[in-house]
Formats: structure tokens, C-alpha cells, sequence
């Protein structure tokens, strides 16, 4: 019986937990740059989405839940938990169900690099930048991997509409951010921030940013680059024959990477958390990075939706040597000697 | 204790599958159950199903894949070279650049190739 005495005590126990649950770690991992923040964040997208598309169309928006129908999202949520799970005959449930939490893993895991204030961050990568980018390009994987279970054919070509799609974007948009790499010399985000306190990104890669957005667009699937849910000819894409919960986590996975890549456009272009310090420094980048994504959901209150081989021809072209005008443009400034202003 | 980034990364995934995962079973059990062959048909705008979902699909813009595969191997390339941009002396980046002009060049040939105005 010697043995139990080596084992902590329920006391030892219970002061651990205590201080787990107390840290700076575990606060931000759960509350706010972390878990909470992203599912509120996402959810309020939801409903902002609503209300900018409505003010569009010169309709209302949703109103009666709350103070303008702001709790219209957890209405939602709570009626889609309470829906039935309707599965085509063929399709593989399991799959689809793993699918959507996976969606959703992929999804809040580009938010650990963003520094949401002077430190405010989860993890300070060193290489956070390769990170975020190595993470959202695992999203069409998974989709189609959605509608190949559905064993439907609108959610298959969806699927595959969204691989394409990848093949298109994703070399310019990364390409497009080598010029602050070259100009910084970093891949921290945090130090990316703090590189631009003198001009923000947005002035001296503006070619970059013009670059950067548009590949976003292709790569949240938004309009006017929405075809792999492109609604009058593939029903809901990918997620036509998810139903219930599982279509609830995929929708919030979309909108959880609307937040996520509004807040990378933030942080890269747009200063992140600088600014006058009569607001606090997550103030500020909250405030841009609604404001980006407002901007996202404006565009598709307005643009028609392009045909598939149109983006793939308008990325290979124009957005590739847009981005490799930018990287030569940046290495004429430091050349020039004007990069001193962004060194960190 | 001093936790390095892979370990939060693993800690905040974590977190979020211990949130979504109950979410989706709740969702499973509450649901309502019953099965119906009308129902559980996939959606094909009212028709009925022709097949299976699962066949042979014709693989279009297969160029586009084949210079994807060579452009994403250097892009990753390209992001060290950034890195180093400022510390190099000119001449290298020079070399570099030349490298850079050397990929773009076979791009815009094809392009041209291509005889399609309209691709410019």
C-alpha cells in the first residue's frame, strides 16, 4: 500500500486544475481569442449576412428574435438540432456526419497563429503564416470527400467543382503575400503586425492585397466564385444532402473561415490590431475584420457568379502575373532602399 | 509550464471536438428517425435517380493541374527565398529574379501558344 502514498492528493488535484483553468493559456484557448470567440464571431457573420443582403435587396432582414433579430442564429441552431437527419439510401451517414466535424476542426484551426492584440495570441508560430495557409488548403479535400459520400450528383460535382477551384486560386494567393515576406522577413504574424506601424500593407502591396482578396473570395467560395454551391445549377453544391445538425456544423465551418480569412486580410493588409489607442487593441481588429467581411458579403449582394473555366483562365493569367508584378514591385522598394521602413 | 505551438494547436482542436462532437450526436438522438424511399432518394430536382453517383467523370483543365503541380512546389521555394530577400547581397537576389522570369516565361509562351486573345 506504500505506492498510494506517492499519488497526489485530492487537494494537489484540485489546486492544478484550479490553476489550468485560471491560466492565460487556457483562458485564450477557450474564451477569447480561442473556442468562444470564433463560434460567436461565426454566428454573428450568419446574421450579419442577413441583414447586409436584406438592406441589398431593400428587404428587412431577419426581426423578431431579439433587438433586430440579433438572436435569429441561436433560433437556428436550435431548430436545426431539433431537425431530422435525412441521408440519401446510398449515402455513407458516418461519413458525412465526420465529414462536418472535421470541416469544422479545419476551420477554427487557422485561428491559433492570428494575434488578436499586442500577445493576445494562442500559439506565436514562428512559421504561422505557412501554417494558415497549409490548413485552409486541406478544405477542398474534405468537401469533396462530402460529395462523394452523398452519393449525389449535384454534391459530387460540387466536390469537384471545388477541387478546381483550388487548382485556380491558390498559387496566386500565395504568391500574392511574398512581398511582405520579402519585406519583413518573417513568417510570425504577430511580427507582421508590428512591422507595419509606420504604413499599413495595404499602401505598398496594394497590387498584393487586390490579389490576396480576390483569391479569398475563390477560396471561401463567395460570389462571385461561389460555384461549388452555386445555387441555380447545383441546388446547394457539396451540401445539398447534408440535413440537420451536420448541414448546422458545416454552415458554421463556412462561416468560421469567412471569420478566419477576414481576419488573415486584416492582420496581413490592414494592420491587424493597430490603430488610435482610445479603443482597446481587440477592438480594432474585430472592427476590421467585420468590416472586411462586410465587404465579402456585399460583393455577393452585387456581382454575378463567373463561369469555372473563367476563374481558372482569370487566376492562371491575370491574378499569377498581377502577383509576380507584386513580388518584382517589392523588390524594386528594397532595392530602392525604402524596405527599412517595414524591417522589424 | 511553457507549452510549445503543436501542443496548443493539439489542446485547441481538443476543445473544439469536445464541443462539436456531443453537438452532433445530440443532433443524431433528438432528430426525428423513419425511412422512406421517397425520401431518402437523392435530390435530382424531382427526377428520379439515374444510377449512381459514384462513376467515371470527365477530369477537364487537366493543363491547369499539370502546372499546379509544378508552380506549388516552387511557391513553397519562393517563400524561403523571400525570407532571405533583405539579407542577400543584389547580386543573388538578381539570380533569383532570373529564376523567377524563367517560370513565367514558358507560362506566357503556352498562353500564347494558345492562340486565344481573350486568355490575356
Amino acid at each position: 500500500m506504500t505506492w498510494l502514498l506517492g499519488l497526489p492528493t485530492p487537494q494537489e488535484i484540485l489546486n492544478l486544475g484550479v490553476r489550468i483553468i485560471t491560466s492565460r493559456t487556457f483562458l485564450e484557448i477557450v474564451f477569447f481569442p480561442g473556442f468562444l470567440n470564433i463560434m460567436l464571431s461565426a454566428a454573428f457573420l450568419t446574421w450579419l449576412e442577413r441583414k447586409v443582403i436584406a438592406r441589398v435587396q431593400l428587404r428587412i432582414g431577419p426581426l423578431y428574435a431579439g433587438m433586430w433579430g440579433i438572436l435569429q442564429p441561436i433560433a437556428d441552431g436550435v431548430k436545426l438540432m431539433f431537425k431530422e437527419m435525412i441521408f440519401p439510401e446510398l449515402a455513407d451517414a458516418k461519413l458525412l456526419m465526420l465529414c462536418a466535424l472535421g470541416l469544422m476542426l479545419l476551420a477554427a484551426a487557422p485561428v491559433v497563429p492570428i494575434p488578436f492584440g499586442d500577445g493576445l495570441v494562442i500559439a506565436n508560430m514562428d512559421i504561422g503564416l505557412i501554417y494558415v495557409f497549409a490548413v485552409i488548403s486541406l478544405f477542398p479535400s474534405v468537401i469533396l470527400l462530402i460529395g462523394w459520400g452523398s452519393n449525389s450528383k449535384y454534391s459530387f460535382l460540387g466536390g469537384l467543382r471545388s477541387l478546381f477551384q483550388q487548382v485556380g486560386y491558390e498559387i496566386p494567393m500565395w504568391l500574392s503575400v511574398l512581398g511582405i515576406v520579402m519585406l519583413t522577413g518573417t513568417l510570425n504574424l504577430g511580427k507582421i503586425v508590428e512591422a507595419q506601424q509606420k504604413l499599413w500593407f495595404v499602401v505598398p502591396q496594394v497590387l498584393g492585397f487586390a490579389v490576396f482578396f480576390t483569391a479569398v473570395l475563390a477560396e471561401l467560395e463567395r460570389t462571385p466564385f461561389d460555384l461549388p454551391e452555386a445555387e441555380p445549377e447545383l441546388v446547394m453544391g457539396w451540401m445539398t444532402e447534408l440535413s440537420g445538425v451536420a448541414f448546422m456544423v458545416g454552415f458554421l465551418a463556412m462561416y468560421t473561415k469567412l471569420y478566419v480569412m477576414s481576419a488573415m486580410i486584416t492582420t496581413l493588409f490592414l494592420g491587424g490590431w493597430l490603430g488610435p489607442a482610445i479603443l482597446p487593441q481587440p477592438v480594432w481588429f474585430l472592427l476590421k475584420t467585420f468590416l472586411v467581411a462586410s465587404a465579402v458579403v456585399i460583393i455577393r449582394g452585387t456581382f454575378p457568379r463567373v463561369r469555372i473555366d473563367i476563374l481558372l483562365r482569370t487566376a492562371w493569367t491575370r491574378l499569377l502575373l498581377l502577383a509576380f508584378a507584386n513580388v518584382f514591385v517589392t523588390a524594386g522598394l528594397i532595392w530602392l532602399g525604402l524596405g527599412g521602413i517595414w524591417r522589424v | 509550464m511553457a507549452l510549445d505551438s503543436w501542443s496548443l494547436v493539439a489542446i485547441f482542436e481538443i476543445v473544439v471536438f469536445l464541443v462539436i462532437f456531443p453537438v452532433l450526436v445530440f443532433g443524431w438522438l433528438m432528430g426525428a428517425k423513419g425511412r422512406n424511399p421517397i425520401r431518402d432518394a437523392p435530390f435530382e430536382s424531382g427526377q428520379t435517380r439515374l444510377g449512381e453517383a459514384r462513376r467515371r467523370y470527365m477530369m477537364q483543365y487537366y493543363p491547369y493541374l499539370i502546372m499546379f503541380v509544378a508552380f506549388d512546389v516552387v511557391a513553397m521555394f519562393l517563400f524561403t527565398w523571400g525570407l532571405a530577400f533583405s539579407a542577400l547581397p543584389i547580386s543573388q537576389d538578381y539570380v533569383f529574379l532570373v529564376f523567377l522570369v524563367v517560370l513565367v516565361a514558358p507560362l506566357a509562351y503556352a498562353l500564347y501558344l494558345s492562340g486565344k486573345p481573350e486568355f490575356w
